[in-house]
């Protein structure tokens, strides 16, 4: 920053309102602000993968473990990257949080937010398999209160919802619509929030101490009071284990429908999704379990809340939002594709 | 369980060379010469003493104060710019909080204060610890309420994306101009009549009388014009023309050291 910009916005206070003399920094329109919370997202992924956990061999072991309740052909795979990463810890972690860092930074520097999207993509389907087994969701235990599908499954939504081009024709009632058209964004959406009502139908979320021991377990390593937050959430689930799964599962029902409401229903519906991927990112995911050391990334929560706003309905003119120029990157956002 | 130290390492060399950049700025711009910018030194001076702390941090070797120490001076840092937030949000609301401005560097001093004031005793510090190096074994430092380290660390992922964005986009100007500081047509840049220039710049450069430098609209306090007598033109031209002054320059910096203290909140969580 320049001293003397400095110097002329301390002194805006003295001589009026500030403008220009705040140098041009144009507000981004919506997809590009969530677009930078997608890249704040890979930056922090690339910080933690960076913690001292992730170049010992318990990280190799730990990938190794989603091997395990997966078929053979997604299994082998996990098992031989797994075997990969605790050989060379060291340097394999270094290049995968070197690679989510960079990713982070060319997400959020305008002439390489195309293929640093494309290449998150891209990475994410392998973290997605090589890194947490599909997300466990086909092993019979997982549940969207834990973290299923998987963030990084969702950064790769997200990335793809956020691609920065318009589809031609009338204004897209909401962000996510404007890459790939109202009707994609919607299916997809369906598809996330009802498989997540599937899942939390799945036997191990109904048994009745299922919820309770899932959320209860997330206490371990956590600071006091996160752990005392999470054994009394666990206390309000205990022994009610189906009653919890239906009403939760409803709920996503509610939410993956909503988004085909007019108006104030879907907006409703929107809100919703965000209440409820906030609770499960507070109470049954721990804040991604970043305190007690060890993770690799949020969890599902902050993503499932970016992709709920990027389905909040437009008031009027579409998700486009006002013709912002320094918005417009050199990539294209903001051009018809 | 440990970091591995060359990666430390690379970090802490990251923080020196921002600390250099901003040793190299304050020279440039020789605040301690009455009207040479140093009502806005601050910003140099507090990038200047956390990359020194921060690669002290990382690697022993480097190490210059104890930790009690820095805890104050970025404590007074804290102050310092809490105070000039609290002034532009009088003006400006919410507003004062984004942007380039005094927010980001309350929020890194902030920042380390915090990881200086709430920084554990390792529990148990084997003779091989060094710096952070030391933090990633068994002897690993923590710190205390851990809820403030994530905090911290979303608020400065937050502004990095944030300066990164602003950074790359076209036309910008003023803190984020990448343009190198040239002089006006009028000279220097005390003259408080605003002047723009820069990267494609919205508006057409006009400095009537007063200068502009870093592609900045300039309007320099009133207090400052009155006093200070334009230095001799070869003089500022030569310090104008310091490509160290140019505003990307501290952004990045800025960018830098947001990534690694986020980097070291995280690891001694």
């Amino acid at each position: 920053m320049s001293d003397f910009a400095v110097a002329a916005h301390r002194d805006a206070g003295r001589a009026g309102p500030a403008t220009e003399a705040d140098g041009v920094r144009a507000a981004p329109d919506a997809r590009r602000v969530l677009q930078l919370a997608l890249a704040g997202l890979w930056l922090l992924d690339g910080v933690l993968q960076y913690q001292a956990f992730m170049f010992s061999k318990g990280f190799g072991q730990m990938l190794a473990g989603t091997a395990s309740g997966n078929p053979g052909v997604v299994g082998r795979p996990i098992t031989w990257n797994a075997s990969l990463v605790q050989h060379h810890a060291v340097l394999v972690n270094a290049i995968f949080a070197t690679v989510q860092l960079l990713l982070g930074i060319g997400i959020a520097w305008r002439p390489a937010v195309r293929p640093a999207l494309a290449a998150s993509i891209a990475w994410a389907l392998g973290v997605w398999w090589l890194g947490e087994g599909l997300g466990m969701v086909l092993t019979p235990g997982t549940s969207p209160v834990t973290g299923a599908p998987g963030a990084v499954i969702l950064y790769a939504l997200l990335a793809v919802l956020l691609w920065p081009a318009d589809r031609p024709g009338p204004a897209a009632p909401f962000v996510a619509a404007r890459a790939v058209g109202a009707p994609v964004a919607r299916g997809l959406w369906l598809v996330l929030w009802l498989g997540l009502a599937y899942f939390a139908l799945q036997p191990a979320n109904r048994a009745p101490q299922g919820l309770h021991d899932m959320i209860a377990g997330m206490a371990h390593g956590e600071p006091g009071w996160l752990a005392a937050l999470e054994r009394n959430a666990a206390a309000l689930v205990a022994h009610q284990g189906l009653t919890a799964s239906i009403v939760l599962a409803a709920a996503l029902v509610l939410v993956a429908a909503g988004v085909y409401l007019p108006g104030r229903p879907a907006r409703g519906a929107v809100a919703l999704a965000i209440l409820v991927a906030a609770v499960l990112w507070v109470f049954g995911e721990a804040f991604g379990a970043i305190l007690a050391g060890g993770s690799t990334d949020p969890n599902s929560g902050l993503p499932l809340i970016l992709l709920a706003l990027a389905y909040w309905p437009a008031r009027t003119a579409g998700a486009r939002g006002p013709d912002l120029s320094p918005a417009v990157s050199p990539a294209g956002e903001g051009a018809r594709s | 369980m440990t970091i591995p130290a060359w990666i430390l390492n690379v970090f802490a060399a990251v923080m020196l060379a921002v600390a250099a950049a901003s040793a190299a700025r304050l020279a440039a711009r020789r605040p301690w010469q009455r009207g040479r910018g140093a009502a806005v030194a601050d910003i140099d001076v507090a990038h200047l003493l956390m990359g020194v702390a921060m690669a002290g941090t990382l690697t022993t070797g480097l190490r210059t104060l104890p930790d009690g120490a820095w805890a104050v001076v970025f404590g007074v840092l804290t102050a310092w710019f809490g105070c000039q937030v609290a002034r532009n949000g009088r003006r400006e609301g919410i507003r004062a909080l984004s942007g380039a401005r005094c927010a980001p560097h309350l929020v890194h001093s902030a920042a380390m204060l915090y990881m200086f004031a709430a920084v554990a005793t390792p529990a148990a510090s084997g003779p091989g610890a060094a710096g952070m190096g030391g933090m990633g074994g068994s002897g690993m430092q923590t710190l205390g309420l851990p809820i403030l380290a994530l905090i911290f660390a979303f608020l400065l992922v937050g502004y990095c994306v944030w300066d990164l964005d602003q950074l790359s986009g076209p036309g910008v100007t003023g803190h984020y101009s990448v343009a190198l500081p040239r002089v006006g047509p009028g000279g220097p840049a005390l003259a408080g009549i605003p002047a723009v220039t820069g990267i494609g710049t919205r508006a057409a450069a006009t400095a009537p009388a007063g200068g502009v430098v870093g592609g900045n609209t300039s309007t320099a306090p009133p207090a400052a014009t009155a006093q200070e007598a334009p230095p001799a033109a070869s003089e500022t031209t030569a310090r104008a023309a310091s490509p160290v002054l140019a505003p990307w320059v501290t952004t990045s910096c800025r960018i830098a050291m947001g990534v690694t203290m986020a980097f070291m909140l995280i690891i001694m969580i």
